[in-house]
């Protein structure tokens, strides 16, 4: 439905007038924005096989581990000892560009090899014993956070990473039936005549305070949203329609920080590989596309995305053509400037394992997110990351 | 009691009530309170149909990876038939107090298992022990073969401990944090070392992999196993204050009250009969204080079989009962880590106060919330178009209007939301339902669900 026909049809459903306020939307955002920077969050859900994404093409032990499973074909080689599988040839410039920094070895003491829980630590930056009540995210809303829109996750829910001590995002996945949503006009009815001073210093108070901001986020966002803007194509799925509108949005200048997607299906217990090879393409050929539209509109520079998975796999495939749960793995950041692009630090040997046959960790994911925090969106880690962390030298 | 008061206690002991039970107005709280427990005596398991699970054994996974995968299907739908129950139930409580306690511990005891059977028998478990002795509770759940597997107590061996189980029994089930030292932690996982289960989800004590070696725990020493250790924690009074606080902040008011809840305490330290605690709370004066009335934001569950307790309604398809858990933030059966759901404050966000705001109109009436305003009958173009995207609302549902009209036959409709509204409304909003048509009392009925008083019990 384009916009002239939804806002006939919305006008039509609430008989009200509805005044568009293009006019400041369409406004350079160049200038206002410059520097402000955002952060898009990609999480690979199932645990991606990061071996057969980064390939240790030149080692044997892999090779050894993984007779039928091993990637020997089309592997873009990077350098001696790493190279992309042949699906993430559209991440090949970036890394040519120095755009692309690759981590390996990322994980946490004690790796559970649940995906559950491994993802319930890497959404609340959790020690593996320890169970927190809100996400890292939702923890750095509750610092900084002043809009439910400052941070947006493109889905119907909101993550436990989302979602903070006393401030929580947005979730949309359709930004255009959460403004028609928010806009019944019971609700307008009901708001317009309530009155109380002492908003959100008791439940119901913070009720109607969480209403009042839910409509005024699901309309800033429609307002402030440019509906043809993009040249840039994207591949047909729903992941890069994720991405495309995280582009919209923030081309369109949105004062939202974080942005949160998801990429799911990659648990490959058996007949890992045409499966994983459509995953990683699905997810290259998008974020390509996502980065390009960026920088058709200037905005790439403010743009950091970091990409991870829950855990990595098993060194040694299992006799289904697939591989099982595994430790630690590798973690992509893409931006402009890099301070260390490439590979941030060599792969974990593959014959000191732990005694699951999993790689060790070397980086802890919360070294990753603290640096992104202090380096990044320029934010004090305190009360964001509990544990102790050193930032590290990407950014 | 009055009408109030019995709204009260039948909305934080069970999920409302409807006015034809109001025949009990002139009872008195003792008749009131003794009838909840007496008609919790029973007890009504969940039983979902598992029967494709006889006669198999661990083996046969893994000699035939089809059948491994085939059961893994099944298991699947299982869990999501569990959690259909598990609603049905709440729904149509035969013993309303014990489910509503069900609830409560499944939110307490926190577990998640995959696996139907283990999950089937420990939500059983928890039905069990509702209203019983929490230290017979305790010492149960332990054992649980979903609590062996999800908290690792089937891993922890006596020459390889681990620790997960033991920290969060203290922790989060009997302690709270700081009551306790990393060595009472490590002390106590040994004491639980050898705890296993069979494939039917039997307790087994592997005797090799237990740990018989004294330990010493909170300032005991004794060669404890796991059953000596929860003796020991329950010896101290935290343990009941621990509980009585959790207790008084779900069942009475999310601001707690220090006398209050001491005062539960030593109810409770005396013998940990959680009946006793139970009854303790809704015979006290100050459970049916104004303060406490319409206080508690209701967890996405209490909401959705709250109202499908005053409009009976069927889904064409139970798959959207899942849809409406996810959507609100708490699908039953599937809790985000041990910690459980946070609650109160937390149950809303941007997103889940606009689903909770629009879910009665979905459920029940096409989307449609009417403004009708008083001698307003030009609302009928927007009736029409929302009834021509009638294909495309998210849910299909029959909702059984007689049964509401007969329920509610006694109620004037002017004054439905003193029965559907627990606590004040805001002023300025009852206001405006003053100025709304009160022709249709199914939609007043809607209008008042479609309030954020609505969302407080």
């Amino acid at each position: 439905m384009d916009r002239r026909k939804f806002i006939k049809d919305s006008a039509l459903a609430s008989s009200l007038f509805f005044v568009p306020s293009f006019v400041k939307a369409f406004e350079s955002v160049a200038a206002a924005q410059l520097g402000y920077k955002r952060l898009v969050i990609v999480q690979l859900a199932g645990g991606n096989d990061g071996l057969n994404t980064i390939i240790p093409h030149n080692n044997d032990i892999y090779y050894n581990a993984r007779p039928r499973l091993a990637i020997t074909k089309d592997i873009i080689k990077l350098n001696d000892d790493l190279g992309f599988h042949s699906s993430l040839s559209p991440l090949r410039a970036l890394y040519d560009n120095g755009e692309l920094s690759i981590l390996n070895n990322v994980g946490y003491p004690n790796p559970v090899r649940s995906h559950f829980r491994s993802m319930d630590i890497w959404q609340t930056a959790s020690d593996s014993d320890e169970y927190l009540q809100s996400g890292w995210l939702g923890r750095y809303l509750d610092a900084h956070g002043k809009k439910p829109y400052n941070a947006i996750e493109m889905d119907e829910q909101l993550s436990l990473a989302m979602k903070g001590e006393h401030f929580n995002g947005i979730a949309t996945n359709d930004y255009k039936v959460l403004y028609r949503t928010a806009k019944d006009p019971y609700f307008k009815n009901v708001l317009n005549h309530y009155n109380d001073a002492h908003l959100s210093e008791h439940n119901l108070g913070y009720l109607y305070q969480t209403l009042i901001e839910a409509k005024s986020s699901a309309k800033y966002i429609y307002e402030n949203t440019k509906v043809r803007l993009s040249q840039q194509e994207y591949p047909q799925n729903k992941f890069a329609k994720q991405l495309k509108n995280v582009a919209q949005f923030i081309n369109s200048g949105l004062e939202t920080k974080v942005f949160y997607t998801s990429l799911g299906g990659f648990d490959t217990h058996a007949n890992q590989q045409n499966k994983q090879a459509r995953l990683l393409k699905q997810y290259a050929e998008s974020v390509s596309a996502f980065v390009k539209d960026l920088k058709q509109n200037g905005t790439f520079n403010d743009t950091l995305i970091l990409t991870f998975s829950e855990f990595g796999r098993r060194v040694k495939q299992n006799a289904a053509n697939g591989t099982d749960h595994g430790a630690a793995n590798n973690v992509f950041i893409i931006g402009k400037n890099l301070k260390k692009a490439g590979f941030y630090n060599s792969l974990a040997s593959l014959s000191d394992l732990d005694t699951n046959g999993d790689l060790k960790y070397e980086i802890d994911f919360r070294s990753v997110y603290a640096t992104v925090l202090s380096k990044w969106m320029n934010v004090s880690t305190e009360g964001i990351i509990n544990s102790k962390q050193k930032t590290l030298n990407f950014i | 009691m009055n009408q109030k008061e019995l709204q009260h206690l039948y909305w934080r002991a069970g999920f409302g009530m409807l006015p034809k039970v109001y025949t009990a107005n002139s009872k008195s709280r003792k008749d009131v309170v003794d009838a909840l427990f007496v008609n919790s005596k029973a007890i009504s398991p969940i039983h979902i149909d598992l029967s494709y699970l006889d006669g198999i054994n661990p083996m046969d996974f893994k000699k035939y990876p089809s059948l491994a995968k085939e059961i893994n299907e099944k298991n699947i739908k299982s869990i999501l038939e569990l959690n259909y129950k598990w609603i049905e139930q709440l729904i149509q409580p035969k013993e309303v107090l014990r489910e509503r306690m069900t609830l409560f511990w499944a939110n307490h005891f926190v577990c998640r298992d995959r696996n139907p059977k283990y999950a089937q028998q420990y939500n059983n478990t928890l039905r069990y022990y509702a209203l019983g002795d929490f230290r017979a509770f305790v010492k149960a759940i332990s054992k649980e073969a979903a609590m062996l597997r999800y908290l690792n107590g089937k891993q922890n061996r006596k020459h390889k401990p681990n620790e997960n189980f033991a920290r969060e029994l203290m922790e989060l089930f009997t302690l709270g944090e700081g009551q306790y030292s990393e060595k009472d932690i490590k002390e106590s996982a040994r004491a639980f070392t050898g705890y296993n289960h069979d494939f039917e989800g039997n307790f087994r004590l592997r005797e090799f992999q237990h740990d018989n070696e004294s330990k010493t725990f909170l300032g005991h020493i004794g060669k404890f196993d796991g059953d000596d250790i929860i003796d020991i924690i329950l010896e101290n009074k935290q343990c009941a204050l621990f509980i009585s606080d959790k207790i008084y902040r779900y069942f009475v008011n999310p601001v707690p009250n220090k006398n209050h809840i001491e005062a539960m305490a030593d109810v409770f330290f005396k013998d940990y009969n959680i009946e006793n605690l139970i009854r303790f709370v809704f015979m006290s004066d100050w459970f049916y204080d104004e303060v406490n009335i319409g206080a508690k934001i209701k967890s996405p569950i209490e909401f959705l079989v709250g109202m499908a307790n005053t409009i009976p309604v069927e889904f064409e398809n139970k798959k959207d009962l899942i849809k409406i858990q996810k959507l609100l933030g708490q699908t039953l059966l599937d809790p985000p880590n041990v910690a459980g759901w946070k609650g109160d404050k937390a149950w809303i966000d941007a997103n889940t106060i606009m689903v909770r705001l629009k879910l009665a109109s979905l459920l029940f009436n096409n989307a449609v919330i009417s403004l009708k305003e008083h001698g307003d009958f030009n609302d009928s173009f927007r009736e029409k178009y929302f009834k021509r995207s009638k294909d495309k609302l998210p849910f299909k549902t029959l909702p059984n209007w007689e049964a509401f009209l007969d329920n509610f036959n006694s109620i004037e409709t002017e004054n439905l939301h003193e029965y559907i509204i627990q606590g004040n409304l805001n002023k300025g909003t009852a206001d405006y339902l003053e100025s709304l048509s009160k022709k249709s009392k199914q939609d007043y009925c809607i209008q008042l669900m479609s309030l954020p008083e609505y969302q407080m019990c």
